[in-house]
């Protein structure tokens, strides 16, 4: 366990150094926001309205939390590393070291979210703060019981996204598939709450990696209750477990195509 | 001076049909990453379809509308990146010194970075956007009026990509600037811009080139302006040279660096 | 007549540090220091037309900014060049028109495509038109017996054949001076001899000015006339290979090895290098002793063996990147 924490600890250091540069990231951040403050503006016609049981501070809150989200786990090292190491034959030499591959990918990009997601969640609350107002009935300590469930969404968010990059052992190219997943999460997942969707589909949507990776955190931000966070973190567990033995498993029959085929 | 420019020309042609056979190496990649670029920017209507189902217009902007201003927005940074790939990575280039191979040749520094490379994707972003207004709203005048605005609107941004990613030549920190202010004009452009007012407005057909490329065009296909066509090609040419004067300002600059950049000793 | 001439180049760069650890990362945050190192310090030389030169020198001398410099890549801080009459600085374009560069680390050619596609491409650069490009590349192709993949794609062809194509595609236009970076590294003992061969010929047949820069000792002493060697910025040596050569070939190694255990004869002009019983290796030079005088002096009945050698040219090298050209500190 220390070896990851060693690696955690490095690429932290590292990151460190780029903090100006994560910064720059918040232009995108700041613009997109502004877009949807505007937009959200424009469709609450009167200020009382509710849309999907969401009052206009809570919509734009929401929808800022789930793209501080996405922005703090914007990580090459999920997103483009494990394909390439794959795909350009680096994972011969990495799966021989003492250490397991994915979980030296996840202390990686731990480190590097840990920096990230703190500097956006900074910027999420002095432009909420200023240009939203509070949001109604928030609590701090609904802030600290989000903890937990904004570590989850990180984690399970990488967790499928180096699932999917593994399918590099198999197919040449598996950037459609990143694609994919990242549509979902950001079309469906962090432009509206799920309530919004049709009472139909609300169900199917729970059953995606939207629910724990964004929803639910934010969710739990803007509008808490107990029931809800109960649910969410079981959610999550269940998530986690599932996605990190899926991982696992891909891995190993990946690891032994490698030696099947010599590299 | 005619067979220079016709030989330079020559060379841009030669140049953008070598990138595309490099696409096109690989069969399969190169259709998937068009189908998935389509597919792609196609998700992105699940969004419209809900906004439009609590409201009846947003911005002033019906249904046919938004597709219409997407599809001019794919359609140019679509045909930007075709043609021009390079451009949106010359921060890149010109950290990593990278601009050395197109100074010891005898052609247009400007013209042959530009064209040194191109992206499959652009080619599903151009065809998305003809396809949209094929769909939703075609007529011959507003389709000949779309190719105008795609040839325009591309210009308008690579000269954008070009000035922001120039700034790289003084500020190292400009890669990631740049990148920003590039992506950030394409989430402009594909909102309507009805729902921007008062200084955001001022913004966005001013300092942020999204309203000449798009929001302009986009009106004219909808009720013809002769006086919003002016505006736009006026701001082409503006841009463009100011796009070109800085980029031969930094390269001089470039040229003269005390920087220490890899692979430059 | 001179075809490049520099005079007093000077090229400065600035290096960025940062401490180490943790406090070092949040402490260059805040104070990003900077050292300012002196690439090129004051570099002057002329090259004949012609002539094969090589620029030689340990990792970050100053060469590949020199070639920089003369190409009009890099423009220097101070001092002058000129290259076939022609300031690169100011007239980069025209100068492009009348040199070729081939850089060993980088490629110029498209990977996907022929060789004959690449020339075509590059005869279009250099504005060549088509009759003209097809009987350049025809000829090249002879020289450089390309004919046997001149359709194969350069990502299929071997690093060797890579690299023949390389200095071809650099020759479309039939420069005056070709600049070769390290134009041999990475192949093989077989393929060094066969380009050596190629650049020799082509030096002789299209009286081509030749800048090579090179870690390979080989490639220097087959091809080159004449030699400049550059450490830390500065220039250490310009001499001929002959010059250099009869420099230091009065020096020989001599190994011998005795029945047992003896002792050298204090004699002036020997050196000493290594002694394990009875075996000695020393240093004779021959301006101070005669090579025979050196053998007569030991009774030659306990010779058991005996080796003469020359300093070989990359110990000769080596000695002077050690001891030149770092008083400056660096």
């Amino acid at each position: 366990m220390r070896k990851y924490v060693v690696i955690y600890q490095s690429v932290l250091m590292e990151n460190l150094q780029y903090t100006a540069n994560i910064a720059m990231g918040f232009i995108s951040y700041l613009i997109l926001i502004f877009v949807f403050i505007h937009l959200w503006e424009y469709m609450y016609a009167a200020p009382g309205d509710l849309i999907a049981g969401y009052t206009k501070a809570q919509m734009i809150w929401y929808v800022m939390i789930t793209e501080m989200i996405w922005f703090g786990a914007r990580s090459s090292t999920i997103r483009e590393q494990v394909s390439a190491d794959i795909r350009g034959g680096n994972i011969a030499y990495l799966v021989n070291k003492p250490y397991r591959y994915p979980l030296y990918i996840l202390a990686k990009y731990t480190g590097e979210w840990n920096i990230q997601l703190p500097m956006y969640a900074g910027l999420t609350a002095v432009i909420g703060i200023t240009m939203v107002g509070e949001i109604p009935d928030f609590h701090w300590i609904t802030l600290v019981a989000a903890v937990p469930c904004i570590v989850l969404g990180m984690t399970i968010h990488a967790v499928f996204k180096l699932c999917i990059g593994m399918l590099s052992f198999w197919i040449e190219d598996a950037n459609p598939f990143q694609w994919l997943y990242d549509k979902l999460i950001l079309v469906v997942g962090t432009i509206f709450p799920v309530e919004i969707f049709p009472a139909a589909l609300q169900p199917v949507l729970k059953l995606t990696p939207i629910y724990t990776v964004c929803y639910g955190p934010a969710k739990l931000i803007v509008d808490f209750s107990a029931g809800k966070y109960l649910e969410i973190l079981l959610a999550q567990m269940l998530y986690l477990a599932f996605g990190s033995v899926i991982l696992f498993w891909i891995y190993e029959k990946g690891g032994r195509k490698l030696y099947v085929n010599g590299g | 001076m005619l067979t220079a420019v016709k030989n330079q020309m020559r060379v841009c042609a030669l140049a953008v049909k070598y990138n595309i056979m490099r696409e096109m190496l690989n069969k399969v990649t190169f259709l998937t990453n068009i189908l998935f670029m389509m597919f792609n920017n196609a998700t992105f209507i699940v969004q419209w379809v809900i906004l439009l189902r609590l409201r009846e217009d947003v911005g002033g902007y019906t249904m046919r509308d938004v597709m219409l201003l997407w599809g001019l927005a794919a359609s140019s940074f679509g045909l930007s990146r075709l043609l021009f790939s390079r451009v949106f990575s010359l921060p890149e280039l010109i950290i990593n010194g990278k601009l050395d191979a197109y100074l010891v040749q005898p052609k247009n520094v400007l013209l042959s970075v530009m064209t040194s490379a191109t992206s499959a994707s652009a080619i599903g972003d151009l065809a998305y956007g003809l396809l949209l207004v094929c769909i939703f709203c075609f007529s011959v005048k507003r389709l000949l009026l779309f190719l105008l605005f795609t040839v325009t609107g591309a210009l308008i941004m690579t000269a954008f990509a070009l000035l922001m990613g120039s700034l790289t030549f003084w500020f190292v920190r400009a890669e990631m600037f740049a990148s920003h202010m590039v992506s950030s004009t394409i989430s402009f452009a594909t909102y309507p811009d009805g729902i921007f007012k008062g200084a955001a407005r001022f913004l966005l057909y001013h300092l942020i080139p999204v309203g000449m490329a798009i929001y302009h065009p986009v009106h004219i296909m909808i009720a013809f302006d002769g006086r919003k066509l002016l505006a736009v090609l006026g701001y082409l040419v503006l841009l463009s040279a100011a796009a070109v004067f800085v980029f031969y300002r930094g390269l001089r600059r470039y040229s003269s660096s005390s920087l220490m950049q890899s692979g430059r000793v | 007549m001179k075809v490049i001439e520099a005079e007093k180049l000077c090229k400065n760069f600035q290096v960025k540090h940062k401490e180490k650890g943790m406090r070092g990362s949040i402490k260059s945050i805040f104070h990003p220091l900077t050292e300012e190192i002196c690439a090129v310090d004051r570099v002057s030389f002329g090259v004949e037309e012609g002539e094969i030169l090589a620029f030689i020198g340990p990792n970050g001398a100053g060469k590949s900014t020199t070639i920089k410099m003369l190409t009009g890549i890099l423009y220097p801080d101070s001092g002058h060049v000129e290259v076939l009459g022609i300031d690169p600085v100011r007239r980069r374009r025209q100068l492009a028109y009348q040199i070729g560069t081939v850089f060993g680390q980088k490629e110029q050619l498209w990977t996907h495509l022929t060789p004959y596609d690449n020339f075509r491409f590059f005869g279009a650069i250099y504005d060549l038109d088509n009759d003209a490009s097809e009987a350049r590349i025809a000829e090249l192709t002879e020289i450089f017996a390309l004919g046997e993949f001149i359709n194969t794609p350069v990502r299929n062809l071997s690093l060797g054949q890579r690299i023949r194509c390389e200095i071809v595609a650099s020759l479309i236009h039939r420069p005056k001076v070709l600049f070769l970076d390290e134009p041999t590294i990475g192949l093989d003992p077989v393929v060094k001899e066969n380009i050596r061969i190629l650049i020799k010929q082509m030096n002789k047949e299209l009286h081509t000015t030749i800048f090579l820069t090179s870690h390979d000792i080989g490639d220097i002493e087959k091809l080159c006339k004449r030699i400049v060697i550059v450490n830390a910025g500065q220039i250490v040596l310009d001499d001929s290979m002959e010059h250099l050569k009869y420099h230091y070939l009065n020096k020989k190694i001599v190994e011998i090895k005795l029945q047992e255990e003896a002792s050298l004869p204090p004699i002036e002009g020997i050196t000493v290098l290594k002694k394990k019983g009875g075996n000695i290796k020393f240093e004779v030079d021959t301006a101070v002793i005669k090579i025979n005088d050196v053998l007569r002096s030991i009774d030659a009945e306990r010779i058991e063996d005996i080796n003469i050698s020359n300093i070989s040219l990359e110990n000769i090298i080596m000695e002077i990147y050690k001891t030149e050209g770092r008083e400056n500190g660096l």
